[in-house]
């Protein structure tokens, strides 16, 4: 069974029709790469399937572990264990990281029904997470993003993902504005995570991101549908040959 | 005749009930002064420009008397969680018995009005100076007109008090006004932490006009920190007044978070040189609530630093006022003045006046200002919400670290905690479910 099942998911922003029948399966430990040229729809799919407002699925279905997630909040995915990683991780003043994780990881404990952890015990659990990626506890110390560097905000993300161990991780164009020494990191931090019952949807613009992490699947988004699926050796042909292909009206 | 019925002030029927209440010819003077003073400045109106963003025609337009019940029971669950000896004010009198006078040590020293010694009563002077009379304090006269009772507290030159003392003023009863009046003198090189909690009985109405009075000697610390938490429906009215001579430090901080309608207003006179005077505030409102925060300080020597922030958050209609004045004589070179005001609106109906003024006559200075006024924007929310955490919980934790960041400011960690702490009741109290 599929652990990400999307059926002709149709999705508005602001009463614009973005998607427009996206049919896509997610098997677990699968990853999967959806590209595409830009205002394809990429980053809308990704916030649709987190449960952000105002973008309001007008048909389709989209079931998770065999649940609908649609009628779910956006905090009820997470915790059933929808992760997204931003495109743009927002700054958090006030909100110290350490804080912010123990908030997010005991609400999903008390989701499942289980009790909270104990705070020792969460700050081990952390800083050994913390270490695969080369973050520091100052960094813990600080409001969540404020004052970070690009590297460290997509990097924070990938801590985020660590600790919150989803079934399904979406990375949302997580390759944008990192250096090669950075996006070496953060791929590290990803590939670590890679496991048999996690499954994965990267987003990105460019193949770059892919030589780190390798997809078992890619898919081209365009004008709000999967025109193409194939796969790893689809996103070479891709960066060769670019999006002109797709650029035209759709079929 | 008819036209003096038109001219006469606001609670000048109080004014002459409070005669019979006097305590000998000292305090008849002194109230006779206050009461012609108070006659000559005249209530403040829509014109006056210290008072333009708060009408006090709500006040006005209510029926007090004088209050003369000064038992109650502290309402606990209102005041700053602290332990440490408390001084007791009901409706404006001290009450021995619920006050913790024998806690107190040497270094520190409580009198009431009743004991005072003559040069305890210099500071009731000290407003009717010529040098003082450009400030428009209507409200202070009123208070030192009808004042029934004040406390003195005296800190010994050169001691430092480990233990900070709770001033706790209560309000009790309905349809009652009351001046509840302290001086604080901390002697050349002492060091004290003072807090206030003005809160009232659960159901009482009153009208509380406060004064507060501080006399900072040279190189003395002095910690203020006030909680303003008086019970719905009630109105207060304060004045804070430190005089800070050189190399004196004042850490002052007010939390608004009670009354139908409040001003809180901060008056410091930077008199020395190489004061550093820190003048921080946070207020959170709902409801119909107005808080007004009014500050002025002045640099009158050289070298001197000055820090202002005030955050406040407004729910419902409620409205916050910010007015923040600085004045640098032309002595005062080397000032460093800083003042930043914030404020988040969680309604459309919520209002912020901020009115910033800075007023200088030195070339040599450092001053600037900031004020912003924002929402609680949808991507943080829905960053906390995509990790897991309820929307209601996203939206408490976000304010409450907006907020806490004002908080920050208050240099005494457990008294900064104390005050988070009465920021968190009032995110659980009115942020839920919405």
């Amino acid at each position: 069974m599929s652990l990400l099942s999307i059926k002709n998911l149709h999705a508005t922003v602001g009463g614009n029709e973005i998607l427009k029948g996206i049919n896509l399966e997610i098997g677990p430990g699968e990853i999967h790469a959806v590209m595409g040229p830009n205002g394809s729809g990429k980053s809308t799919l990704s916030y649709v399937l987190a449960g952000r407002e105002g973008y309001e699925v007008t048909r389709g279905t989209i079931a998770f572990k065999g649940k609908d997630l649609i009628d779910l909040a956006a905090d009820e995915r997470a915790n059933e264990g929808v992760f997204l990683a931003f495109q743009y991780p927002v700054e958090v003043p006030g909100v110290v990281g350490m804080t912010f994780l123990r908030e997010a990881y005991n609400a999903k404990l008390r989701y499942l029904g289980e009790p909270e952890i104990d705070a020792m015990e969460f700050l081990k659990f952390v800083r050994s997470r913390a270490k695969t990626l080369n973050m520091s506890d100052d960094m813990l110390k600080r409001a969540v993003n404020v004052g970070f560097s690009g590297g460290e905000k997509k990097r924070n993300e990938i801590l985020q993902m660590a600790v919150l161990e989803p079934d399904l991780a979406i990375l949302d164009e997580t390759d944008s504005g990192l250096d090669i020494d950075a996006l070496k990191l953060v791929s590290d931090g990803v590939n670590e995570l890679r496991s048999e019952n996690r499954s994965m949807l990267i987003i990105t613009h460019y193949q770059r991101l892919l030589n780190y992490i390798q997809p078992d699947h890619v898919h081209v988004l365009a004008h709000g549908k999967i025109q193409r699926s194939g796969g790893k050796e689809l996103a070479l042909e891709l960066e060769a040959k670019g999006y002109a292909e797709f650029s035209g009206e759709a079929a | 005749m008819a036209l003096q019925q038109v001219n006469k002030l606001p609670f000048e029927g109080l004014i002459a009930a409070a005669r019979s209440h006097k305590l000998g010819n000292w305090h008849s003077k002194l109230s006779e002064r206050a009461s012609e003073r108070y006659t000559e400045t005249g209530w403040p109106g829509p014109k006056t420009e210290s008072w333009k963003y708060t009408s006090l025609n709500k006040l006005t337009s209510g029926a007090f008397a004088l209050a003369e019940e000064y038992s109650a029971i502290v309402p606990e669950d209102m005041i700053m969680p602290l332990i440490c000896p408390r001084i007791v004010l009901v409706n404006g009198v001290l009450n021995k018995e619920l006050s913790n006078l024998k806690q107190l040590t040497g270094s520190l020293s409580i009198t009431s009005l009743v004991d005072l010694e003559d040069h305890q009563k210099i500071p009731f002077d000290d407003l009717f100076k010529k040098e003082e009379s450009k400030e428009y304090l209507p409200l202070t006269y009123l208070n030192t007109a009808i004042l029934s009772d004040a406390v003195v507290l005296e800190i010994t030159k050169g001691s430092k008090c480990e233990t900070p003392l709770h001033i706790i003023s209560i309000g009790s009863g309905n349809g009652i006004m009351f001046a509840p009046r302290l001086i604080i003198n901390a002697g050349n090189g002492s060091k004290v932490d003072i807090i206030e909690s003005h809160v009232g009985c659960s159901g009482s109405e009153y009208f509380s006009n406060a004064v507060t009075q501080l006399y900072l000697g040279d190189k003395s610390e002095v910690g203020h920190y006030k909680l303003q938490n008086d019970s719905t429906g009630s109105f207060h009215i304060g004045l804070t007044r430190a005089v800070i001579n050189n190399g004196a430090s004042y850490d002052n901080f007010t939390m608004s978070v009670g009354g139908k309608l409040s001003r809180n207003e901060v008056r410091a006179h930077l008199k020395g040189s190489g004061v550093e005077c820190c003048i921080n505030g946070a207020y959170l409102g709902a409801a119909d609530q107005h808080i007004d925060n009014t500050t002025f300080i002045e640099h009158q020597a050289e070298g001197s630093s000055s820090r202002e922030v005030f955050k406040g958050v407004l729910d419902d209609t409620a409205r916050g006022v910010f007015q923040g004045k600085i004045l640098v004589h032309p002595e005062a070179q080397k000032t460093d003045g800083y003042q930043m005001n914030r404020a988040m609106l969680l309604s459309d109906k919520a209002e912020i006046d901020s009115k910033p003024e800075l007023e200088i006559y030195a070339d040599d200075v450092r001053c600037s200002h900031g004020a912003t006024v924002g929402e609680l924007e949808d991507d943080l929310i829905f960053y906390l919400c995509a990790r897991g955490i309820d929307r209601e919980s996203a939206r408490r934790m976000l304010i409450g670290a907006y907020i806490s960041d004002a908080i920050d400011e208050v240099k005494n960690i457990d008294i900064r905690s104390s005050i988070q702490s009465v920021a968190e009741n009032w995110l659980k109290q009115n942020l839920y479910g919405k």
